[in-house]
């Protein structure tokens, strides 16, 4: 029998669910024939990434990483801010690229009266 | 106050935010602002490309956070020359296009102002030293480029760009993994440091990170399996758009492949996959090419297969190589632009653009068909002009890595360019015209800008010195990354 400590358990769980989440969110992209389904697979994909960016950070009984007197002589202890600072840009970017999607979801709609990739297919090489 | 680095995006930026405001007081001011930026573009260019043959490379600090820890922007004569060509690419297109508007002229704003966060993404792309920067920037052009495609209600410009958004999102997915990837390795997002640092990576995960890189940056530089979206982009967004991204947006993907390859990673770890899928680009565009109809996918296609050929120099490595995929790079930019410049007037009127519709358009506009027709020669690398410099530099380079196989493949691929580009021409010169088309004639500023390009690509095809030294310098910068990596690393000492 082998047993799991609770660390590694919330690690393997963490890390995987961000992987889960990336690969749920390439199988709407890939396979789905609606365009807002589409559009929500990709903004899974982007939670996927952007867990396992924080998941990269996180230490495990971590303290914030502020400088302060109490704080000194905890510096191992500190999560890494870096890819927290890093996963915060990329919702602000994931979060325009959904709406320019969705935008152009509502202009296709608007011009091809159906919101099935696979009706519209006006350019070709 | 000094001219530094950050002003070319700081500027435009501030002032993408004032147009909307400042509009309400003076129409003009939409069309107005954007020419002042990217005149001051030129300024800035030209007051750092001295600054840097006086003094070296330039690494300015962002926040005060020297540099392996905070964001810093890097200038040396490689970035300058994608910098200085995307300003003089940007002002052109704004001067051609100054006259732009639909019908109401509320969109046009939109128009300006995302033209000019097209060309600021790209000069951020390229002056960045940071690659988690790089990749936002690449974000800013890709969300512009997404708004300028779709931007006729009219057309299929939302399936483009929808097309383009996919793929796009796919690219940066990867980009980000990879930068992921490489901060859990390195613990830094510096590409100077990066580049002492990344021996430490273990091989195997390196090659997941490189390919990573190659897949994701090969979006942006239209490489073979991944270059669905250019086609489409071009040929549904407004004709001066087509020049900003064949002469602006893709030099911006493939100066990030450069960096990543050369300053961060050793060029011949995947030198020879660059090499394969820049030739099998070449060959697939330059053939797909030939059975279009329409003229603006027929100058895409044609894009490709010269970014297909920029790859094989990047691939092949050496310091010639790389000076020829500059060279290469720089007459694209320029000829492209006249080329879509010029189209976008021969068939301003038309919606379905086809070559057909262009039957005897010479006996129309005579000046803006001998302008078709002098990119079309100097583009397939006709002697006098500049075109023909890059392709001897770049058949010369291979010669000297022994690629004679690939030599003649690519001169094969030449010929098929030959024949789609003077089919169009000979349907221009000798058919009789069509009088029930209307047609627009260009404005003075349309005539300037493609006069001044026209008037580049003679004098560097006649006289090509005018740009080498800079080029061999921007070439031998990117090959000898020790000054680079020396100057971003010991900045507080200065």
């Amino acid at each position: 029998m082998c047993s799991f400590d609770y660390q590694t358990i919330m690690s393997i769980s963490i890390y995987g669910s961000s992987v889960v989440l990336m690969l749920l969110g390439l199988y709407a992209v890939l396979v789905k024939k609606n365009l807002i389904k589409i559009v929500i697979g990709l903004s899974i994909v982007d939670s996927g990434l952007h867990l396992l960016f924080v998941a990269v950070g996180y230490l495990h009984n971590g303290t914030a990483p502020i400088f302060s007197p109490e704080a000194v002589d905890k510096v191992n202890q500190m999560v890494d801010p870096v890819p927290q600072a890093l996963v915060l840009t990329a919702i602000v970017i994931g979060f325009a690229t959904t709406a320019v999607a969705l935008s152009l979801v509502i202009r296709l709609y608007k011009h091809h009266k159906t919101a099935r990739i696979d009706q519209i297919k006006s350019l070709k090489w | 106050m000094s001219i530094t680095p950050v002003h070319y995006i700081a500027v435009p930026l501030a002032a993408a935010f004032l147009i909307p405001i400042l509009s309400k007081f003076h129409k003009e001011t939409a069309r107005i602002i954007p020419g002042l930026v990217f005149s001051y573009f030129l300024v800035i260019s030209f007051v750092l490309m001295r600054q840097v043959s006086n003094t070296g490379i330039i690494s300015e600090t962002i926040a005060g956070w020297r540099a392996p820890w905070g964001i810093n922007l890097v200038f040396g004569y490689f970035s300058g020359f994608f910098a200085t060509l995307m300003s003089v690419i940007g002002f052109l297109t704004w001067l051609y296009s100054y006259r732009f508007k639909l019908v109401d002229s509320k969109p046009a704003m939109s128009y300006y102002i995302l033209l000019m966060m097209l060309v600021t993404g790209s000069i951020g792309i390229v002056i960045t030293g940071d690659i988690f920067n790089m990749f936002v920037f690449l974000e800013i052009v890709a969300i512009s480029a997404f708004s300028l495609t779709s931007f006729y209600p009219g057309r299929d410009g939302a399936e483009a760009a929808f097309k383009y958004l996919l793929i796009a999102s796919f690219s940066s997915f990867l980009i980000l993994l990879a930068v992921l990837l490489l901060y859990t390795q390195t613990g830094t997002l510096n590409i100077a440091e990066l580049s002492t640092k990344v021996h430490l990576i273990p091989q195997s995960l390196k090659l997941t990170i490189l390919v990573m890189f190659v897949v994701g940056l090969g979006i942006e530089s239209e490489l073979f399996p991944l270059n669905g979206w250019a086609p489409d982009a071009y040929s549904q967004a407004p004709a001066p758009v087509g020049a900003v991204f064949a002469g602006v947006v893709v030099k911006g993907g493939i100066y990030a492949t450069m960096r990543v390859m050369f300053t961060m990673f050793d060029i011949n770890e995947m030198g020879q996959i660059l090499l394969i899928l820049g030739l099998i680009t070449t060959i697939i565009a330059e053939v797909a090419a030939i059975k279009q109809t329409q003229v603006k996918r027929m100058l895409a296609y044609s894009s490709i297969g010269q970014m297909g050929v920029v790859m094989m120099a990047i691939g092949i490595g050496t310091e010639d190589a790389v000076f020829a995929a500059l060279f290469m790079m720089f007459n694209h930019a320029i000829i492209k632009g006249l080329l879509f410049f010029s189209t976008g007037f021969l068939l301003h009127n038309s919606l379905t653009k086809t070559i057909a519709e262009m039957k005897g358009v010479a006996k129309k506009f005579p000046v803006l068909s001998f302008m078709f027709a002098l990119g079309s020669f100097a583009i397939v690398g006709l002697p006098p002009f500049s075109g023909f410099w890059s392709k001897l530099y770049f058949l010369m380079a291979a010669a000297d890595a022994k690629l004679f196989s690939m030599i003649a493949l690519v001169l094969a691929v030449s010929i098929v360019e030959i024949v789609y580009y003077f089919r169009v021409v000979g349907v221009m010169y000798y058919h009789q015209p069509d009088e029930s088309l209307p047609t627009k004639q260009p404005g003075l500023n349309a005539y300037f800008v493609m006069g001044f390009l026209a008037a580049l690509i003679i004098g560097v095809g006649v006289y090509p010195d005018l740009i080498t030294n800079f080029l061999h310098a921007a070439a031998y910068e990117l090959t000898h990354k020790t000054e680079y990596v020396q100057t971003v690393l010991t900045q507080f000492v200065r």
